[in-house]
């Protein structure tokens, strides 16, 4: 495969290319999803081919196949879309220097979960539904478990020959309860098919589902019969698993160099960040973000990105202060910057673009009951149910699975049901005046983060604990 | 990629591999050339060829499902013997799901050779350098030009045979101002007649010089106007929390124990057509059901749902031909068509006193599926209308709504309709614009 690779790329070098690259992916995938008991769908998918892409003149072409007998084909191919890209280009793309590396990296994992067998998995997910119907009367339950393989192979131009295995690895569990007006879920370790890292079959252990299923099938019912949370102006903490989102949407997102300089304009918008604003007030003091590829388990942590630039650790937000954007190695050159490692593609059929690596934000140095201990009257959100913001990043709205009223300092044990929150990027960062600290701190993986065109899904990470955030305008009933 | 009878030759040679067993093979086979722009030149430009062969090996109770990529005789076999391995160990699913067994053979061919010539490599590229031309200095481009091909070929063990070849053209483009005003204009199509590339440039340039200026609403409850792109965003999130027999079962639907019942404005009905010249077909499902014509809103009043074969067993149904092969999704509407009302959008806008014309969402979401409530941001263009003129624009804002209550006040529906993208492209639906009184915004941006 080496040979062949440098061989297609000696042959690029010949026509006079800028660059060239050529990623070869072959991808395994396992999902397994049981409802009531029985499977409900069991899948398992293989995916292998290769991108080659090619800069001339400063113009990019990219084109792909499965078809290895077809890479010089393919090639050309990639050249012809070049040429005709230089046809309507106004100004160069130029790319950052960078390190040739030849290297492998491998996630670090204990067991490979695709040496356990399916029943034994299935077993697993059938023993925490039934706890969660042996304890409370739902309507259904619901159980899944998700791995992924991808080996890949990339070699460029300048002489970098990069290999890697990456696995991940996720599960969950979910309670449905329904009456004859409502339907409420609760979810855990986090809703839409759980928590996902890169890690093996140990991952899944460590999740404890069947530990925690009683307590997530009492919740259901709860939330079915909870009240409607009140509307207005609250001092609230959010959860780590509804941060990690908000963290996603209102961070991770507006801080894309690719959607800075338009790139993504036409399709999923834009930021309202712009490179002049590096020192801009994002956030309150306590604040401190990271884009981090490294950190272990994080469901975005690699080795070296598609570009071939190792995953690194990078400062986002520092005590408030806007410090970086992420980039990839054409971005990065805009700026007069090296990439610091964020060009990924979804698979070999697609470019690599500007993606999440582990946008963590750093854990304060609070006892959540210290958290809940400041607050007069407010509410404890939990787990993520709905999102949405504008193109530019500012206006979100998030509604969770349930919330918990807080009283004179403390949980009233009250719960609420259908709670959101909205509010304005900066504004919302600003109002953070305290976060729980290390014991409380987990990375929570996003498995599902679309962008570009044609439509990549990245797995990203995000690592937080609770944190508490004032005066927030929680509802919208009472806007008539 | 693939002809008809390579896909065909797989469909024979997995079920032969897995003799003794009830086996359904799909073929997908696709090509796709998308040249991406922005700040008015090309900065993506792909293509993909790709083939992906799906099977599903039954055994009573039992489904082992396996995708591949690697479709020739060795990567076949060892993915057949992968699938019946599992098959031992496999834990019982909930039905039985019996093989499609007739029609014996359903194709469909809408292949345009008109569009393979006209937007080829070098020629999607061109399109796009006339259309940022029409544009004015301090006015930039952006979007994408997409030209597909796709086959998709379906067989089971019964010896049935489905085919179907459509290449078909995606164009999005928005305009933006250097002021920041921007207009938005998208279509899809298979026909060549339909495709205005220049065309679209226009629409979105005209709404992006309209949009300056903008003053910002407070929240509360305003007269709009939708454009179609909007109306098919809701329709959307209605085919996904809605429509199916599936979100009935799921405890999940706005439409449970609403069979019969009058739930919308009775102007509003709602067919889901794959026979509509106006929809990108596929006459057949991904279990091989022939596709069934479906009236889901008829006149206001609630009818019929879509099934896939699990959810149609539950129910004691047939399925309506509505699988994607996604078994938590059951059937879902992939050709949503609105009927149009009497009036053109220029006269809706004529008739209302005080309103805004909304051009599109932005990033919805479902915040009660039960009660069909929905939120989302406006994009691209709202424009305030006084004394049925437009007299100027207005910032994005967030709307949190009730649909089932919003569709029950629906004041007018428009003759003119557009395509709208369903399913990533893949498929469409065909919608008008809606006049709809007290819309809720909840929120507002500076974006």
């Amino acid at each position: 495969m080496k040979e062949k690779m440098f061989k297609v790329l000696e042959t690029l070098k010949k026509h006079n290319v800028d660059y060239a690259d050529i990623r070869f992916n072959d991808i395994i995938k396992e999902n397994l999803s049981t409802e009531n008991c029985k499977v409900s769908d069991l899948s398992i998918s293989r995916s292998q081919g290769y991108g080659i892409r090619v800069y001339l003149d400063g113009s990019m072409g990219f084109a792909s196949s499965q078809e290895l007998s077809k890479i010089e084909e393919t090639a050309f191919k990639a050249l012809e879309i070049a040429k005709a890209s230089r046809l309507v280009q106004r100004e160069k793309i130029m790319l950052a220097e960078k390190e040739v590396i030849v290297d492998h990296y491998e996630t670090p994992i204990e067991i490979d979960p695709f040496t356990v067998s399916k029943k034994d998995k299935l077993e697993l997910l059938f023993n925490a539904e039934a706890e969660m119907r042996k304890h409370a009367n739902l309507f259904m339950t619901q159980g899944s478990m998700d791995f992924r393989r991808e080996k890949k192979i990339f070699a460029d131009t300048e002489g970098s020959y990069i290999t890697q295995s990456l696995y991940e690895s996720g599960c969950g569990i979910t309670a449905i309860a329904v009456n004859e007006k409502d339907m409420q879920k609760r979810t855990y370790p986090n809703s839409f098919r759980g928590n996902h890292g890169t890690a093996g079959y140990e991952y899944i252990l460590k999740q404890k589902l069947v530990e925690n299923a009683r307590r997530v099938a009492e919740e259901a019912v709860a939330i079915l019969n909870a009240e409607e949370c009140p509307s207005g102006v609250y001092d609230i903490i959010i959860d780590g698993s509804q941060l990690a989102l908000q963290i996603h949407e209102s961070i991770g997102h507006p801080i894309e160099l690719d959607r800075v300089f338009g790139s993504e304009a036409g399709y999923a918008g834009t930021s309202f960040i712009n490179p002049d604003m590096i020192g801009f007030k994002y956030g309150s003091e306590c604040v401190n973000v990271v884009a981090d590829a490294n950190v272990e388990g994080g469901l975005g942590t690699f080795g070296y990105d598609d570009d071939g630039v190792k995953g690194q650790k990078t400062e986002i937000i520092t005590k408030g202060v806007f410090k970086n954007f992420i980039s990839s190695r054409d971005t990065g050159y805009k700026l007069g910057q090296l990439s610091n490692g964020a060009n990924r593609a979804d698979g070999w059929g697609r470019m690599p673009i500007v993606r999440m690596t582990n946008i963590n934000l750093l854990s304060g140095d609070l006892e959540l009951d210290e958290l809940i201990a400041g607050i007069d009257y407010g509410f404890y959100f939990n787990t993520n149910k709905s999102w949405s913001i504008d193109d530019k990043r500012l206006n979100f709205q998030f509604s969770c699975e349930l919330a918990f009223e807080i009283k004179d300092g403390k949980l009233t044990g009250k719960i609420f049901k259908n709670p959101l929150y909205t509010g304005i990027t900066p504004e919302f960062w600003g109002s953070c005046d305290g976060i729980a600290n290390e014991k409380f701190w987990k990375m929570y993986g996003t498995p599902n983060c679309g962008k570009g065109q044609p439509m990549q899904v990245a797995h990203v990470g995000h690592g937080t604990a609770p944190a508490r955030f004032r005066k927030i305008k929680v509802g919208v009933a009472d806007v008539k | 990629m693939l002809s008809k009878n390579l896909s065909y030759d797989i469909i024979d040679f997995v079920i032969k591999e897995a003799e003794g067993y009830d086996t359904q093979v799909i073929v997908f086979s696709s090509e796709e050339g998308l040249t991406r722009f922005a700040n008015s030149e090309i900065h993506q430009n792909v293509f993909q060829d790709e083939t992906t062969v799906s099977i599903t090996i039954f055994d009573g109770k039992k489904q082992s499902k396996i995708k591949t990529s690697l479709y020739n005789e060795d990567g076949l076999r060892e993915t057949v013997k992968d699938a019946l391995t599992n098959l031992e160990f496999l834990l019982e699913g909930e039905l039985e799901l019996p093989l499609i067994s007739s029609p014996e053979l359903i194709e469909n061919d809408d292949y345009s050779n008109d569009l393979v010539n006209l937007f080829g490599i070098e020629e999607r590229a061109k399109v796009i350098q006339k259309g940022i031309n029409i544009l004015e200095t301090g006015y930039k481009a952006y979007g994408a030009l997409s030209y597909k091909e796709k086959n998709l070929a379906y067989g089971n063990s019964t010896g049935i045979k489905r085919y179907n070849r459509i290449n078909s053209l995606e164009f999005s483009t928005l305009i933006i101002s250097e002021t920041g005003g921007s207009g938005y204009a998208e279509f899809l199509s298979n026909r060549i007649e339909d495709i205005d590339i220049i065309g679209g440039f226009k629409t979105a340039y005209d709404k992006a010089k309209m949009n300056k200026d903008p003053e910002g609403l407070e929240p509360g409850a305003y007269t709009v106007i939708l454009e179609p792109l909007a109306v098919g965003d809701i329709l959307t999130y209605f085919a996904y929390i809605g429509f199916s027999g599936k979100s009935i079962q799921n405890g999940s639907s706005f439409l449970i124990d609403k069979k019969g019942n009058k739930i919308f404005d009775e102007k509003i009905t709602i067919i889901d057509d794959y026979t509509d010249e106006n929809t990108i077909s596929l006459p057949f499902d991904f279990e091989g059901t022939q596709r069934q014509k479906v009236k889901i809103i008829e006149n206001g009043v609630a009818k019929d749902l879509l099934y896939d074969q699990a959810s149609g067993i539950k129910d004691g149904v047939d399925s309506t031909g509505h699988s994607l092969n996604v078994v938590d999704l059951g059937g879902l509407p992939c050709n949503l068509v609105m009927s149009s009302g009497d009036q053109s959008v220029e006269e809706i806008i004529q008739n209302t006193e005080n309103g805004l014309l909304i051009t599109r969402f932005h990033y919805m979401n479902i915040i009660d599926p039960r009660k069909g409530i929905l939120t989302g941001l406006t994009r691209d263009g709202v424009f305030k209308i006084e004394k049925g003129k437009i007299v100027g624009a207005i910032k994005n804002m967030r709307f949190t709504e009730n649909m089932m209550e919003a569709f029950n006040r629906v004041e007018a529906i428009s003759q003119e309709r557009a395509r709208t993208l369903f399913a990533d492209g893949n498929f469409n639906y065909y919608v008008p614009a809606l006049k709809i009184n007290g819309f809720h915004f909840t929120g507002k941006t500076e974006a």
